[in-house]
């Protein structure tokens, strides 16, 4: 056993029954971009701004077996320190904007702001209470928006896909 | 089935001791019981004697009368009907209340929330801290009361304003430590804060802070018509839609006299079990990886995503959301789709007792879930603990067999009871309960006849409390109609009343378990901030 026999070994790994191509094939392309921008890998933080959990569950749902997101090179970091960019869910509540804000001050320029949710887009089902602020742009400048109640793991793969292209696009 | 009549029981309490009371029956399931304000504390202390159980307190503008009155809901074991006392605060006399948290720990929380809510203070409570509103809310900022018009920068912090930091019990001593976690956590996961007192590695105390997400849905309901509220049911919390929205729905059609079509209560019941079923499965993969097994999480992850797509090619929706209306459902599911969720949940359930065992098997996974995080079973009915947690605690809490409603007034329910309390218990029961649910949603299927899918008829005025068993417990919704227009609307998440078992179960645990401990219980933030 040496280096090279362990590339060209039969992989130890079982396909999976039910795989998605769709969500393949928005993941393999979305890696391609993420390889040209970010060398290899796009490093998010997660921050629940006043959200239902709905949209965690999904973030969540993309790091296990039938996504495996990290495959493509996004990673969800502990620590804004890490992170390249943010996502924020659910509309802002009085009680959590100070937080969020620390969070965004705390992560390194460059950075990006993604709100993934109806309520991080626009305010969401609650907009008008007294007890929240608006959409993520109530408090922070918002570089992209994947809206759904809750957007699938799918659409939050393509959503980040279409954020990357919009990048490459600038450049 | 539980016969006994509560309203017998009371009386019988309170002949000749309480010398003004009138009982009353409700909609649903439940008994008001009017008492004045002065009788009422000694009318709460016998039913406290008597053992009763709180199951919510809260408070009401102009409910039979102008003023506020305090609505407490009594439930008492054996019997399957709830009993709501309430009293009203004369607007004469000063905002006050007398405080129950003594006889009924459960209860500070209440009145913490009643005084943000609608100002009524607590003067002899051991503790009258604010709850829901944090620092940067002004003082004198009631948003319950019906003066308070609802409306977006209504409380808006103004910069000038210095702020007092929110003061935490002090613990001291030698070698005490504090370390402060959150409101941002280091996964993905919904935001409180966690203050330990630490001896060295022990934890000596926790004390839990929440409400990060107070979003002001019990207010923003107000005014609403009832059918524009299911869709803010279902976001009371993103894993309990289904419980929630069928919770209103119930209280809602009971209060106009509705009868659901068979069919539509069927696929609700199947959706409920469902809802618990992918919500559990993300609790076991939880708690494996929260001891460093990721390889024995996926399998519990991957029938999770399957039932997502299940409940996505049936409803249109992974989490089974705008499905369920007034009246019934909005739309009906494919027989073909139906006969494949019966293969699905056999294939499913063996699925699920592989993975277990195989889990169980692994002596460094059950070192760490094994005499970690004990609740302990005396905690169950002071605290009003309820769903899993209870089970796992020696206890037998099960809102569809303890105030049955919908199919389950037939259905059996597993009653299977672990008495350790700790994370290995919890993670059988939760275990098992997946797998109850899988029979249940079979046998429906097996019941299930075409017919309507729902019943049309106007709305009327009046209130109802209705109960569900939703993932993590019992969930109550209590909810008062007038002039077609929701004119309030209670929520209690049994997360709101479980939280406060966390701070039990970690003592004399190590910090590094409390990740594991939080996981086994796995409870709601939005569910319980509102």
């Amino acid at each position: 056993m040496n280096a090279i026999s362990n590339i060209f070994r039969k992989k130890i790994t079982e396909t999976l029954s039910k795989e998605d191509l769709e969500t393949k094939e928005a993941g393999m392309q979305l890696k391609k971009e993420i390889n040209t921008i970010f060398g290899r890998s796009l490093s998010i933080r997660e921050v629940d701004a006043g959200s239902d959990n709905a949209t965690e569950i999904e973030l969540v749902n993309l790091t296990t077996p039938h996504y495996d997101a990290e495959q493509y090179g996004i990673a969800f970091v502990a620590s804004p320190r890490h992170a390249d960019a943010i996502i924020i869910t659910g509309a802002v509540t009085i009680n959590m904007a100070e937080a969020v804000k620390k969070v965004y001050e705390a992560t390194p320029h460059p950075k990006l702001v993604i709100a993934v949710g109806d309520d991080a887009c626009n305010g969401g089902i609650l907009k008008g209470s007294y007890a929240t602020l608006g959409g993520a742009e109530a408090v922070l400048p918002i570089d992209w928006k994947i809206p759904g109640n809750p957007p699938s793991p799918k659409e939050i793969l393509k959503g980040l896909l279409a954020l990357m292209q919009s990048i490459r696009d600038k450049k | 089935m539980n016969e006994n009549d509560i309203r017998e029981k009371v009386q019988r309490l309170l002949k000749g001791k309480v010398e003004q009371y009138t009982i009353t029956r409700g909609v649903n399931q439940e008994y008001y019981c009017s008492v004045p304000q002065k009788e009422a504390s000694h009318a709460i202390a016998i039913l406290a004697r008597d053992e009763f159980e709180l199951t919510c307190l809260f408070c009401v503008q102009n409910f039979k009368e102008t003023g506020l009155s305090m609505i407490h809901v009594f439930e008492k074991k054996n019997y399957a009907q709830f009993l709501i006392l309430e009293y009203t605060i004369s607007h004469r006399s000063p905002k006050e209340a007398e405080s129950i948290a003594l006889l009924f720990p459960s209860a500070n929380w209440y009145e913490r929330e009643i005084t943000d809510g609608f100002g009524i203070r607590f003067p002899k409570s051991f503790d009258q801290r604010r709850l829901f509103l944090h620092e940067s809310y002004p003082e004198e900022f009631h948003p319950l009361l019906k003066s308070f018009r609802n409306k977006k920068d209504a409380a808006k912090p103004s910069k000038k304003r210095k702020l007092q930091p929110y003061p935490f019990k002090p613990v001291e001593g030698e070698g005490v430590y504090q370390i402060g976690v959150g409101p941002v956590h280091a996964g993905i996961i919904e935001p409180g804060h966690f203050r330990f007192s630490v001896i060295g590695e022990t934890i000596a105390n926790l004390e839990i802070r929440m409400f990060y997400k107070h979003r002001g849905i019990e207010k923003f309901a107000e005014g609403k018509k009832p059918e524009e509220c299911v869709a803010l049911a279902e976001a009371i919390s993103g894993d309990e839609s289904i419980a929630n929205a069928v919770g209103f729905c119930n209280a809602v059609e009971r209060i106009s006299g509705l009868s659901v079509p068979q069919r539509a209560i069927c696929l609700r019941t199947i959706f409920m079990e469902l809802e618990r079923m992918y919500a559990l499965l993300g609790d076991l993969a939880g708690m494996v990886i929260d001891v460093a097994y990721p390889v024995g999480a996926s399998p519990f992850f991957m029938l999770r995503e399957e039932i997502f797509r299940k409940n996505e090619t049936m409803t249109g929706s992974r989490f089974l959301r705008q499905i369920i209306c007034i009246g019934g459902v909005t739309k009906d599911v494919a027989q073909e789709s139906l006969h494949d969720l019966m293969q699905c949940t056999k294939i499913w359930s063996e699925q699920l007792k592989d993975a277990v065992s195989a889990v169980k098997s692994l002596p460094s996974v059950t070192d760490r879930f094994e005499s970690t995080g004990i609740i302990r079973k005396t905690l169950v009915r002071p605290l009003h603990l309820t769903g899993p947690i209870a089970k796992a605690s020696g206890m037998f809490r099960d809102t569809r067999v303890e105030h049955p409603y919908g199919m389950y007034t037939h259905l059996p329910i597993a009653r299977k009871i672990l008495e350790k309390g700790d994370v290995m218990a919890r993670f059988e029961t939760k275990a098992v309960e997946i797998l109850d649910s899988a029979q249940l949603i079979q046998r429906i299927l097996m019941e299930i006849k075409s017919s309507e899918i729902k019943t049309e008829r106007s709305i009327k005025d009046g209130c109802a409390l209705s109960v569900v068993e939703a993932v993590r417990g019992q969930n109550m919704h209590w909810i008062q109609i007038k002039d077609g227009k929701v004119e309030r609307y209670k929520i209690r998440t049994a997360s709101f009343c479980n939280w406060l078992a966390i701070e039990h179960a970690v003592m004399g645990n190590i910090v590094p378990d409390f990740p594991l401990i939080n996981k086994s219980l796995n409870l709601s933030y939005a569910g319980t901030d509102l």
